[in-house]
């Protein structure tokens, strides 16, 4: 393909919304520089009307970045309007409450800063202490600032980039040793800035990032010296995609879960031919090794909350084999929430993996060795992630770790938890069997549940939810963690439903907003997970909806449906719960004709 | 194809524009998009085509076209 045709297939992909970070994030910066000015120009006369304000301030200069990361916004489908803030304007901007920044309204606000930003630095010979006290300075001064964007734009994410140590030392090999260094200086404040954020800020990890390409790639002074750029622009690509995917997740644009095949990706051989004990996977040879590599790796996401799954041609007896037999083997089966090995093919495989574990498609992760089965998969279902493998196993690993899929805003106690939900309803599909009335076995399952507004580690996990949930979602609007506590503050009424069975603890599944508008009490928000589905925690909520509603002097319950591709599940929701429809997608429920529904919930 | 033609082909390319057409005298007032930025971006994509490394000093001299290939072809020679 030529570059000209490249570089039109790429944009119809961008402005389609469909084009993947980790596609863009390996192509030439001259190319993304093209895209970004066409995208500034089909900008200029398209306003779009839920567009994600985003301001972006630099003590370097900004302007290729903005280009490129809008990008990659674009093509995961969020459009912008964008704020550039002045070259190193960043104190103009947040420290002047009439400055345009805040007239702008930022829902999002990244800073970027550099080493040149740290100006009060140790002297050579300052002690240990001395050296605390001006790293706690420093970080005093970014924590000004950022108490400064909250306040003057309530309710707006910050993410701030860390600080790339330089390569030049003056202090030689002792750069490494004395914390005097600023080397070393940096990598104290780089810790603090990690251990120490408020709610709302996250760190973009761009000492990372500078090691992973090279520093000696990263500085380009040329540039710096020429137009300030902060490092060099081949580097744009691969901090741009760091930037839209955390962006992206707290948006809610998340990958949830790994699929992966078996033969020649998890293991080397065939075990249909090689038998279980007959794959490489022996520690004590090179291609077993790789292959065990891969699997630690594997194991080290599900630790942090990713859903394991398989999607393998094979008998399933004969690919369950090497989990149940083979010793040198380090994922077990209890790792994989959804096994599927048959001779269907993978898209088809792939979606039913979807639908069992209750996920959309496009939050999965697919890795196969086999190119004509990642063609398959990229073909018929191009929402999925499909991860180029290289020919040698020894770089799976790092292959899948450079798509950077796994980038979520947080991770919570659930997300661990929920990895081992869904083996235990493998135990809930057993018990359901045995049952002949649903009732029955609702009962059977002996749940509880409490119910409550959000605060602390529970306004995470419902930020979570509000951010993730696509199925179960009445209207999907998405709201950050300090939108939310701001609302609770301005006397929105918002609802988490923890649930729990014999089973499992399932934590909050389920999160509901209500806005009093005089009389009529709004339904801003309400969604559940998807885990819980058809348990009559609905009914157990609207019983609860019901009463604040009245708590809150309203006489109606006013809901409104917003179609979406994803919650077709939800279209008829009002009207099963008795609400009246009152204009297209609008329905309501007078608080006297309300009637109780059946459920088999205890409150705690 | 000559110095100009192949630094013609970069121009457009980079300004995303075929109907560019360079002459020596040829610079950025010339061009609407031709800022400080994309100035770095045309630096690269020169280096880029004709393999080759521009210091600051002589990306800071040049002042048009016709001395931006001189400096090419002096490099290249």
């Amino acid at each position: 393909m030529s570059d000209k045709e490249l570089l039109e297939e790429l944009n119809t992909k961008v402005m389609e919304g469909r084009a993947e970070v980790s596609d863009l994030a390996i192509t030439e910066v001259t190319l993304l520089l093209k895209l970004a000015n066409r995208l500034k120009k089909y900008k200029r006369d398209h306003e779009a009307p839920e567009a994600l304000r985003l301001a972006v301030l630099g003590s370097y200069s900004i302007q290729h970045f903005t280009g490129v990361l809008d990008v990659f916004l674009k093509g995961m489908g969020i459009d912008t309007v964008i704020y550039e803030g002045e070259y190193d304007g960043i104190r103009m901007d947040v420290l002047d409450r009439g400055s345009a920044f805040y007239a702008f309204k930022p829902q999002v606000v990244l800073l970027m800063m550099d080493h040149r930003d740290v100006r009060v630095r140790p002297a050579v010979l300052t002690g240990l202490s001395d050296v605390q006290t001006l790293a706690d300075e420093f970080v005093r001064d970014l924590k000004n600032l950022w108490g400064a964007i909250k306040e003057g734009a309530p309710g707006c994410s910050i993410f701030q980039t860390n600080f790339p140590t330089p390569i030049e030392r003056p202090l030689g090999n002792l750069e490494g040793s004395e914390a005097y260094s600023l080397r070393l200086f940096l990598s104290r404040i780089n810790l603090m800035l990690a251990g120490d954020r408020p709610d709302g800020v996250s760190v973009i990890d761009m000492e990372y990032i500078s090691s992973c390409i090279g520093k000696k790639a990263w500085f380009d002074y040329p540039s710096y010296f020429l137009t300030k750029a902060g490092f060099s622009p081949d580097c744009l690509p691969r901090v741009a995609a760091a930037f839209a995917r955390s962006i992206g997740a707290n948006r809610g644009k998340i990958y949830k879960c790994l699929v992966m095949d078996l033969d020649n990706t998890i293991w080397g051989g065939v075990v249909g031919d090689d038998g279980y004990d007959g794959i490489e996977l022996d520690p004590h040879n090179a291609v077993g090794e790789a292959y065990r590599h891969f699997q630690k790796y594997v194991l080290e996401l599900k630790k942090r909350g990713v859903i394991l799954a398989v999607c393998s041609k094979n008998d399933e007896e004969v690919a369950k084999e090497p989990f149940e037999k083979n010793r040198d083997m380090i994922l077990s089966l209890e790792d994989i929430s959804c096994f599927i090995a048959n001779w269907e093919d993978k898209a088809r495989n792939i979606k039913e993996i979807a639908r069992r574990l209750n996920i959309g498609t496009d939050s999965l992760v697919f890795v196969d060795d086999n190119p004509a089965e990642r063609q398959i998969v990229r073909t018929y279902l191009p929402e999925v992630l499909t991860v180029e493998l290289p020919e040698d196993p020894a770089y799976y690993a790092t292959a899948l770790e450079e798509c950077d899929a796994f980038s979520w805003a947080s991770i919570t106690p659930e997300d661990i938890s929920r990895v081992g939900t869904y083996a235990a309803n493998a135990k809930r599909e057993e018990l359901m069997d045995s049952f002949v009335d649903y009732d029955e076995y609702l009962r059977a399952l002996e749940m509880s549940a409490s119910l409550g507004e959000p605060e602390g580690a529970k306004m995470k996990r419902f930020a979570q939810l509000i951010n993730k949930s696509n199925q179960f979602n009445l209207r999907t609007v998405r709201y950050s963690e300090e939108e939310l506590e701001a609302m609770k503050k301005a006397g929105d009424t918002l609802i988490y439903t923890e649930l729990e069975d014999r089973f499992s603890e399932y934590g909050i599944i389920s999160c509901i907003i209500l806005k009093k508008q005089g009389e009529e009490c709004f339904v801003d928000t309400w969604l559940m997970s998807c885990r819980v589905l058809k348990r009559g925690v609905e009914y157990l909520d609207l019983d609860e909806v019901v009463k604040k509603a009245k708590a809150m002097g309203c006489s109606v319950l006013v809901g409104e449906y917003i179609p979406t591709k994803k919650n077709g599940m939800v279209r008829d929701f009002f009207p099963s719960l008795g609400f009246k429809e009152r204009s297209e997608n609008i329905y309501e429920l007078k608080l006297s004709d309300y009637k109780k529904m059946d459920y088999y919930i205890d409150r705690r | 194809m000559d110095t100009k033609e192949r630094l013609q082909e970069v121009f457009r390319d980079v300004f995303d524009d075929d109907e560019i057409e360079l002459t020596d005298e040829t610079t950025a007032d010339d061009i609407d998009a031709w800022d400080s930025l994309t100035h770095v971006q045309l630096i690269v994509a020169v280096e880029k085509e004709f393999s080759l490394k521009f210091s600051t000093v002589e990306v800071m001299r040049l002042k048009n076209v016709g001395e931006f290939i001189a400096l090419i072809d002096r490099k290249l020679s």
